[in-house]
């Protein structure tokens, strides 16, 4: 996995530490790829895929931690732009029979002509009509993925306006609803000719989405850009606007163009996300856009922790874990093993339930609830021991995962909302246990705004604490603000 | 939970929403005249259907509307399981009046759950699980429910008590899991784990019951055909024509009447207001919402069951409770959130929108029709509600301040 470094409250401004960070991340990168390498020519191709699914949903995580985290706001409408990515995408890179095929297919009762766009002219406009051999897909398909997201983006310029004017689940559920629109409108014989209805269409070359080097490459972009936008100015008058969108505004934080940004850029990247989405799946359906796309998400970033890149790479890691190698879980077993498995579960319950109050000292220790989980686990585990004839026959999990996945959601929302890293990120100084030297990047541009003399003349001068780096040592934490 | 008009606004701006109606009504009817003369089906057989098919849907709506509209006025929280609900009520009663006698065990098992629910339903309500009406009640529903649900065949009436009831378990076991431990958290926190609950909830369903559509027909005289006859063309529907809407008025009425007077009524109207000062003037607002959703589940079940009944068929659990779900939640909003009148106008509103609009705007050689949208109509109107009036048709203004 490439790792990248970015500015965070403990980085030095000392410059030779600058360099080694620099040189570290190279490295990092430099040994993410030999090991990407080393998985890709070793491993199974089920680990290529999930590794492959997990850059496809880091590059929709990351953009929609863009909203969810940096803006504060509550977006739910993320399958609706990646819908509009990806059905973009795989109408661009079909080749030409394939094409014609969905024209002519039972269902196009309608002609291209309805809505005046005609595909093949799309295709020579932007110059991709030209690109159909084998060598020159590449291109075609990076083509096709940024004009999807575009494309994207424009929905989400349309979708961030009502969020100047609502807030929190209102305005939550009205991009959940415009979401749907999407997914519902797409179905419709308005656009049939481009997308064949709810059925879609096969035929989508997984040559990119299935291969690490692709997803990998767009998901190490997604991350470096959105990285490189939180830590501007840009990104902290977001952050401004999700602490308090009021302050925000009377410090003089323009709200309504930064939300609109946030929601255009986050559309932008989750277009692409379901261009190299669709790729993966080798091709194009109306369910694979569910509102179930958006909850795994959801999933990612809140396990991982809102609002942190480093967090929601590693949520979706977790998510994509559980969907690609939690299919066991899925098939059919005797109900015996059931029972079995439903003990194990409700035991491992009540031993956390008392591992948890025991650390934090709560009184009693056993609560009469952990008693009962106990009591039905061993309940369980003694009916399955006995195997009464009414147990005959088996079962089939279908759905265990997404079960697995939102019961996971209530507990991270009820124990621990902040998920598993809270807001830090990744930095080096932070693994490497530094002590901060200096004063980081904000505080320096405090210091420079309060020193303006033209901004008050007797008043406030830099802060008495903002010393050369070297003497201000650890005691720093407690000056200051 | 209204806020009644104020007395001194101007008589033009009173007489507006009949202004609007009668608009509407006018041109319904000019397009109708039209419609029927350009086509020889168009005829007042095919709009009755559709008016007939308008009403039932909308009751079904207000259903589960108030559910929604009674918690987002209490708590602020937009219950996204609210639908699963609503779907886990269409789906108990299917499996009360299919396969009931059960065998023993499964018969002990269920009602051992029930009667745990109860347990603890009533104990809420009396506050202490040591009392003796507690304990007798969960006994008595225990020993009750596992002889019912091991030799009795139930009919479709008492399914649907039993599915009601079940499903307030559900309902207040939801909200004491999942909501409660988050009482103080932030508002989005509270709506990701209702996603999460909503979602849970689904898979559940598709693990317990199926993944394709349930044929849904209990032996009911309500199913039983009717004729009528409407200008000369007859109209072959069923006497649920005339129970849904009977049955969601007769359950509106029960649930006005028990807010407004009764004391637990007057708790949640006051909770309403402002839940902290209600805590503080002696209302048990934990109580209180628990109240809340006890009632909505009952409601949804009461809806879920009727639906079932209306379509002879269930949905896979995926799909059965969200769309409903979300077009109740809309009908709320476009109502007025935490109103209760506004929450049947809305439903109606949608229900309207949904087979009249459609009806009106059919599919000619010539029009596209606008049948294919109709599922996106709920949502148009939620967010153009939410840009240009947020408060609903008769709703308070919700709109956060500093």
């Amino acid at each position: 996995m490439a790792r990248v470094a970015t500015p965070t409250a403990f980085d030095a401004i000392d410059p030779a530490r600058r360099l080694r960070n620099l040189a570290l991340t190279l490295a990092a990168i430099g040994v993410g790829v030999l090991v990407l390498w080393g998985l890709e020519s070793v491993g199974s191709a089920k680990l290529t895929q999930a590794l492959a699914l997990f850059a496809v949903w880091g590059v929709a995580t990351v953009s929609l931690n863009l909203i969810n985290g940096t803006l504060g706001i509550l977006s739910l409408g993320h399958h609706g732009f990646m819908l509009i990515g990806g059905y973009t995408t795989g109408l661009l890179i079909l080749d030409e029979a394939a094409r014609q095929r969905i024209l002519t297919s039972a269902r196009s009762t309608m002609t291209e002509q309805t809505l005046g766009i005609s595909v093949a002219n799309l295709l020579q406009s932007v110059g991709l009509d030209g690109l159909t051999t084998p060598e020159t897909l590449w291109a075609r398909y990076l083509i096709a993925i940024f004009l999807g997201g575009l494309l994207a983006a424009v929905a989400g310029l349309v979708v961030g306006i009502p969020s100047l004017r609502l807030r929190g689940d209102y305005l939550a559920i009205v991009t959940f609803g415009f979401g749907e629109i999407i997914r519902l409108t797409a179905s419709t014989r308005l656009f049939s000719a481009y997308t064949n209805g709810a059925l879609g269409f096969p035929g989508v070359t997984s040559e990119f989405g299935k291969s690490v080097w692709w997803t990998f490459g767009v998901l190490a972009f997604t991350v470096f850009v959105i990285s490189k936008l939180k830590y501007s100015s840009y990104g902290r008058a977001m952050q401004a606007i999700r602490e308090d969108e009021i302050a925000a505004q009377a410090m003089g934080v323009n709200v309504a163009y930064h939300k609109v940004l946030g929601f255009v850029i986050s559309a932008f990247f989750a277009g692409v996300a379901g261009g190299l989405w669709v790729s993966w799946l080798g091709g194009v359906r109306l369910d694979f856009f569910l509102f179930q796309l958006t909850f795994f998400f959801l999933v990612a970033i809140s396990a991982g922790g809102t609002g942190s890149i480093t967090g929601v790479l590693l949520g979706t890691a977790l998510v994509v874990f559980v969907r690609q190698y939690g299919d066991p879980l899925e098939e059919s077993y005797a109900i015996r093993t059931w029972l079995y498995l439903a003990a194990g579960v409700l035991a491992l319950a009540a031993a956390g339930a008392f591992a948890f109050r025991s650390l934090r000292r709560l009184r009693p220790r056993l609560h009469w609830g952990t008693l009962v989980l106990a009591g039905t686990a061993a309940l369980a585990a003694l009916v399955a021991a006995i195997d009464p004839a009414f147990l005959e026959g088996s079962f089939r999990g279908f759905g265990m995962r997404a079960i697995f996945l939102s019961v996971l959601l209530i507990v991270i929302m009820v124990f621990r909302p902040e998920g598993m890293i809270g807001r830090a990120e990744f930095s080096w100084a932070a693994l490497l246990r530094e002590q901060r030297t200096g004063p980081t990047d904000e505080e320096r541009a405090q210091d420079a705004w309060l020193s303006n003399p033209k901004l008050n003349a007797g008043g406030a001068g830099p802060r008495d604490d903002a010393g050369p780096p070297d003497d201000a040592g650890p005691a720093r934490d407690e000056g200051g603000r | 939970m209204t806020v009644p008009r104020s007395p001194t606004a101007a008589p033009w701006r009173r007489a507006l929403p009949w202004l609007v109606v009668l608009t509407l009504v006018a041109l319904a009817v000019a397009r109708m005249v039209y419609l029927g003369s350009v086509g020889e089906r168009f005829n007042a057989a095919f709009f009755t259907r559709a008016l007939i098919d308008s009403i039932k849907l909308g009751s079904l709506y207000a259903l589960i509307a108030l559910g929604y509209t009674m918690v987002y006025g209490i708590i602020r929280l937009i219950n996204f399981a609210h639908g699963e609900v609503f779907m886990i009520g269409a789906f108990t009663p299917y499996f009360l009046f299919t396969l009931t006698p059960y065998a023993w065990p499964a018969a002990l098992v269920m009602a051992l759950i029930l009667a745990y629910g109860l347990l603890r339903v009533v104990e809420l309500f009396r506050g202490s699980m040591r009392d003796p009406v507690v304990l007798g009640v969960a006994a008595v529903g225990f020993v009750g429910l596992a002889f019912a649900l091991a030799s009795w065949s139930w009919p479709f009436w008492a399914a649907l008590v039993g599915s009601m009831l079940a499903t307030a378990v559900l309902g207040l076991s939801i909200d004491r899991m999942a909501y409660v431990p988050l009482r103080t958290a932030p508002r989005n926190s509270l709506l990701i784990t209702a996603i999460a609950v909503s979602f849970l909830l689904q898979n559940v369903g598709l693990l317990a019951f199926t993944n394709r559509q349930t044929p849904f027909r209990p032996d009911t005289p309500l199913t039983a055909p009717v004729s009528l006859d409407v200008g000369g063309v007859a109209v072959q529907t069923n006497w649920l024509l005339v129970a849904i809407p009977v049955i969601t008025l007769v359950l509106v009425v029960a649930l006005t009447s028990f807010v407004n007077r009764t004391r637990l009524g007057k708790a949640m109207r006051a909770s309403a207001q402002d839940a902290e000062v209600a805590q503080m003037m002696g209302v048990s607002v934990d109580k209180v919402i628990a109240t809340t959703f006890l009632l909505g589940s009952l409601l949804a079940a009461a809806g879920g069951a009727m639906w079932g009944l209306n379509f002879g068929s269930l949905n896979q659990p995926a799909i059965m409770g969200i769309l409903p779900g979300i077009k109740a939640f809309a009908a709320a909003v476009i109502g007025g959130i935490g109103s209760l009148p506004g929450a049947v106008i809305g439903a109606l509103i949608i229900g309207f929108s949904e087979n009249f609009l459609t009806a009106l705007f059919p599919r000619t050689p010539t029009f596209l029709g606008i049948t294919e949208f109709k599922d996106t109509f709920a949502f148009v109107l939620l967010i153009v509600v939410l840009l240009v009036k947020p408060s609903g048709i008769v709703g308070e203004d919700l709109s956060e301040k500093v």
